[in-house]
């Protein structure tokens, strides 16, 4: 007997697909009122116009913070994923209590809320008598993301066959060149998911940057939420939202192919 | 073979097969890892991450505990002694009010988990059991929404929930209430904020209990079968009781963030539906008390933690050398 009969599996099928449309609903909604002319976001549709695309992107402080929040991402993902490649290697080193202590340690920020870490680094930021920039809200990132980095990573560093590594090492490669010819080519894939996991937490990422990114220097996320609030400025926001939720879905959808293919090809060969 | 008439012999063979297949490779990676991959030095790699953390998390969480306890102060000039009068306000004292708000807090966030938990064991229960070769792309059909800006969520929300918004104007143009008389309570109210935090969370709550379902051995409820017992009482009790360990992951994984929310409530909650995060936020940002925040906020911390280690069995990742291997 199967553990679901065909009445069941119809109306598991069916709740299913419904949370499916009510998941993108709101997706849907934001992407069709990007194409609309009027210039607040109600029913009946006004028409169709690509005027607010055009205007969004002549708004140089909506693509201030887009710029800046894409550059502040992908430092915050180049140091994260390079901090989880040392985690990962040293954790992997690591046994007993010395492992568990470690692991808490750098698994930590999944537990702290951000609005906690937030403040508080508001106050180091104050403590150590400097102001708030876009650096504080570059280490803070870093520090939500590394998590992210180790999850990935090492998973994917304990699957390698150690034995690839000996071999470079017996035919003469330093410790270090076996790690760059070797290991980190093998790791690509993981290395690539969580870049893009990285860059994407932190590109959204809103509490610390409302608090530590300088007042004329807003986030793409801060600047979203300003302008959420002032009607003049939304269908702006909707229109590079749309462009952004088609993105990320594409980035998804990407990463995932990429993923599985690097994966049939590098256990395809190694296996 | 045509999977369609394969026997349910040659189905158990053929797993048989696959998990002595597993072991095998189990045990030659473990040969590999005890044999030489631990040098000394690599243990010392992990120093530098482990500073990072203290540095950027742990030391900012000591200084709100000093700032908690008067230890130090934002306004310059201000004498600092230690001092637990911030404290005894907040649990005992006058401080009610914030009192209130975290009682709140934590009643929305139940309210949230549990709802999310029950919304998703059905989904999770149709992944793993019913879209059986299409799981992982349905999976991630399913996760797609999580990943795109939360914030952009939270204001597709409200364009929705709106007084002039999405529904309204839906129920004007269809003439179901008069022009111009939104529904009251469909923004700015509890059921705005429960709604928008139930949307985000609930695809994060189908996930650890797909992977509990999909990882659970799918003898155990066959032989249930064989031995008699109806679908239900399968279900009831085989399967249930078995995935309890990702429902309970799932909770919590909701349970943890909602407690410190503060986004969905400022973009589509009233003043009366603000959460323990936006007070923590209003004494850092625009009535600055950073003394007072620093006790709200070490509370929060301290829950978080507390519910963190009361499951954190349940959280288990699967980092630790002793732990199977996932493929």
């Amino acid at each position: 007997m199967k553990p679901v009969g065909r009445i069941g599996a119809a109306g598991l099928a069916v709740y299913f697909w419904a949370f499916v449309i009510f998941l993108f609903a709101p997706l849907v909604v934001l992407v069709i009122f990007s194409m609309n002319s009027s210039a607040t976001p109600t029913l009946p549709l006004s028409g169709f116009s690509t005027q607010w695309f055009r205007q969004a992107f002549s708004n140089t402080e909506l693509t201030g913070a887009l710029v800046r929040s894409v550059a502040i991402a992908l430092i915050a993902a180049a140091i994260a994923t390079a901090l989880g490649i040392m985690a990962s290697l040293g954790l992997l080193a690591l046994r007993g209590r010395a492992l568990s202590l470690a692991l808490t340690m750098l698994l930590l920020p999944l537990v702290v809320p951000y609005i906690c870490l937030a403040v508080g680094l508001l106050i180091l930021v104050q403590e150590v008598g400097t102001q708030p920039t876009l650096a504080a809200v570059v280490l803070g990132h870093c520090v939500i993301v590394l998590p992210f980095a180790i999850l990935v990573i090492m998973p994917r560093l304990r699957s390698l066959d150690p034995a690839m590594n000996e071999a470079a090492r017996d035919l003469g490669a330093s410790e270090f060149a076996a790690l760059r010819l070797i290991t980190l080519p093998l790791l690509m894939p993981a290395l690539v998911s969580s870049g893009i996991i990285c860059f994407v937490t932190s590109f959204d990422e809103f509490a610390i940057a409302s608090f530590l990114a300088p007042s004329g220097q807003p986030t793409y996320p801060v600047f979203l939420y300003a302008s959420a609030r002032t009607p003049a400025l939304l269908p702006e926001v909707i229109a590079v939202g749309a462009i952004i939720i088609a993105g990320s879905i594409l980035l998804v959808a990407g990463a995932e192919g990429g993923r599985r293919w690097a994966e049939r090809r590098l256990v395809g060969g190694a296996g | 073979m045509c999977p369609a008439r394969r026997t349910l012999s040659a189905r158990r063979t053929l797993r048989a097969r696959r998990a002595l297949r597993a072991s095998r490779a189990r045990r030659t990676r473990d040969d590999h890892r005890t044999r030489s991959w631990p040098r000394p030095d690599q243990r010392a790699l992990v120093l530098p991450p482990l500073l990072f953390v203290l540095v950027l998390l742990v030391l900012p969480v000591v200084f709100i505990a000093l700032y908690s306890v008067g230890l130090r102060t934002n306004i310059p000039g201000t004498p600092t002694a230690f001092s637990l009068s911030g404290w005894q306000d907040f649990l005992f004292g006058g401080g009610s009010a914030f009192r209130g708000r975290f009682v709140y807090s934590i009643e929305i966030a139940l309210i949230v988990s549990v709802a999310t938990t029950l919304a998703a064991y059905p989904l999770a229960y149709f992944l793993a059991f019913v879209a059986r070769r299409r799981r992982y792309a349905l999976l991630l059909v399913l996760l797609a929404p999580f990943f795109t800006s939360y914030l952009l969520r939270v204001i597709a929300w409200q364009i929705i929930l709106n007084n002039n918004g999405v529904v309204n104007s839906l129920l004007w143009a269809l003439h179901l209430r008069p022009h111009g008389s939104a529904v009251s309570w469909l923004i700015y109210s509890n059921f705005s904020v429960a709604l928008v935090l139930f949307y985000t969370w609930i695809p994060f709550v189908a996930l650890p209990i797909f992977v509990v379902l999909e990882n659970m051995d799918h003898r155990l409820p066959e032989a249930a079968a064989d031995l008699g017992a109806s679908r239900a009482a399968t279900f009831w009790r085989v399967t249930l009781p078995l995935s309890l360990p990702g429902v309970i992951a799932g909770f919590v994984f909701v349970l943890i963030p909602t407690t410190g929310e503060f986004i969905t409530p400022l973009l589509v909650g009233g003043p009366n539906n603000q959460l323990f995060g936006n007070s923590i936020q209003a004494f850092f940002g625009d009535t600055p008390d950073w003394n007072y925040g620093s006790v709200l906020a070490i509370t929060l911390i301290v829950v978080v933690v507390v519910l963190t280690l009361a499951f954190g069995r349940f959280l288990q990742t699967d980092l630790r050398a002793d732990a199977r291997p996932q493929s």
